[in-house]
């Protein structure tokens, strides 16, 4: 039923002008993140890993906040349009099966604007005039920073489902990562969803190891994860649908 | 025209837009405590500076977020309700896009407002150093919300012809983040982008000394020509948004 309730987010996704946020967005912390870069030569003498602080300097406190927040807003957008609510939740379909189509459909679009960002990275260090061999660590990078990027995208949806706008969730997501930023500078980063995202990818120090412990972060993305979903889940289930 | 404006004022409610304002503003104002936490009684005594040269950079990104929030909550309740074709047969076509442009503008004021209140009330709680500069206070009010019309103008204009609203929110975010890192680049470039024009419009400049690391904020003189252009660039956007929507089939 899962795979179903899957094929048919997936239904819902095509033609769908998502493309337009999904590749345009990350391409800007990049653009912005070499031109940094490059100007700052002197300073930062890391290499790849004085590009990484730049490209992820951006991307981690407001593009990937606000693109899942785009994600999340969109696999919501049809069912809070019209009277859809009702023949979503008539359908013979289990409402955890629902949320949890949704929640992977979400990952998947976090885990490919991952790559892509690793791909912008490795082109824009090519681009800049990199010669050492790309880091070994980049893998690592991204798939801690997508781990940050499915709590968000949990979270997202949650507020998503809650919240019958497109544009309300998004501006959250925005504020979100702002107050991450004040929030890792303080040393509570590992207690605030939006900052996971900065803790995975290594943004301040990616030559060092990651500044709360793998199993710590590992733990908090569960936890957040469980409790968005619960929550979500719980809401849908409980509360009757506003439709219209 | 006053029944148009009444009318969304009525469509507004209970749609909680004031919300999202004040939670722009909370952050804002989080921000603005966060950055002078650590600031020494000499830093503080260039406070005013420090805060009117942190705010509009902030601004490139806060403000559109708010303006693309508030013109698709405006725009979207009548995409949902699909009722621009049941408005315009009892409203000229023009006098809503007036309507929700002034009933948006309202909003815009606000966080404008509110800016200048968090400014004033942690300039005057922390002590910054000499009197209130209300003249730069009053241009800082006046350019902030020039620039904030003219980025919420291009939002409704957009929200307003497309039913989908993650294409004026993708173009405004990205708009936002492009106005932001426009301020590494020169001053021409600047005033091609929209969003831009908060920083374009700064009273204060910043020296910094890259070996000491230490900042010097001063006044610099009001960018005339450039207040100029972001009117040219109002009336244009205004004008274009209203023919376009006018034109359109319902």
């Amino acid at each position: 039923m899962l795979i179903r309730a899957l094929q048919a987010e997936m239904i819902k996704m095509r033609h769908s002008p998502m493309w337009l946020a999904f590749l345009l967005i990350p391409i800007i912390p990049a653009f912005m993140g070499t031109f940094n870069y490059l100007n700052n030569l002197s300073m930062l003498e890391n290499k790849w890993y004085s590009l990484w602080t730049q490209h992820t300097l951006f991307a981690c406190y407001f593009f990937l906040p606000v693109l899942i927040g785009i994600y999340a807003s969109y696999l919501f957008r049809l069912e809070h349009a019209n009277h859809n609510w009702n023949t979503v939740l008539t359908a013979p379909v289990p409402i955890t099966q629902l949320f949890m189509a949704k929640l992977i459909m979400g990952w998947l679009m976090v885990i490919l604007t991952q790559i892509w960002m690793g791909l912008l990275f490795i082109f824009s260090g090519l681009l800049a005039g990199l010669s050492d061999p790309i880091p070994p660590e980049l893998p690592l990078w991204l798939l801690f920073g997508a781990l940050g990027g499915m709590v968000v995208c949990a979270l997202q949806l949650s507020l998503s489902l809650v919240i019958r706008s497109f544009a309300v969730p998004v501006g959250i997501a925005l504020m979100g990562g702002i107050a991450g930023l004040a929030l890792l500078s303080q040393g509570y980063g590992l207690y605030f969803p939006y900052a996971l995202i900065t803790l995975g990818m290594r943004a301040n120090d990616p030559a060092a190891p990651m500044a709360v412990g793998e199993i710590a972060f590992l733990v908090a993305c569960a936890i957040f994860t469980s409790g968005f979903c619960l929550f979500a889940i719980t809401w849908l289930k409980r509360r009757d649908v506003v439709t219209g | 025209m006053s029944a148009a404006i009444w009318m969304e004022v009525l469509k507004a409610k209970g749609r909680k837009i004031w919300l999202v304002v004040a939670i722009m503003m909370a952050v804002q104002l989080l921000w603005a405590g966060w950055a002078i936490s650590n600031k020494d009684a000499n830093d503080l005594a260039q406070g005013w500076l420090f805060f009117l040269y942190q705010f509009p950079m902030l601004n490139c990104i806060i403000m559109p977020v708010i303006a693309a929030v508030v013109a698709s909550r405006l725009s979207d309740v009548e995409h949902k309700g699909q009722t621009f074709k049941l408005l315009e047969t009892i409203i000229p076509t023009k006098r809503i896009f007036a309507a929700k442009f002034i009933w948006g503008s309202i909003y815009m004021l606000g966080a404008a407002l509110g800016q200048l209140a968090i400014m004033i009330g942690m300039g005057v709680v922390l002590h910054f150093g000499g009197p209130v500069p209300w003249g730069a206070l009053v241009g800082y009010l006046l350019f902030t919300l020039m620039v904030s019309l003219t980025i919420y103008v291009f939002q409704q204009g957009i929200s307003m012809l497309v039913a989908n609203q993650m294409v004026p929110m993708t173009l405004g975010l990205i708009g936002g983040f492009i106005g932001l890192f426009s301020m590494f680049f020169p001053q021409g470039f600047q005033k091609l982008v929209l969003w831009s024009y908060y920083g374009v419009l700064m009273q204060v400049g910043m020296n910094w000394d890259p070996i000491t690391r230490a900042t010097d904020f001063y006044w610099k003189a009001i960018d005339w020509p450039g207040l100029g252009l972001i009117l040219v660039f109002f009336g244009l956007i205004y004008g274009v948004g209203q023919i376009l929507f006018v034109r359109r089939e319902v």
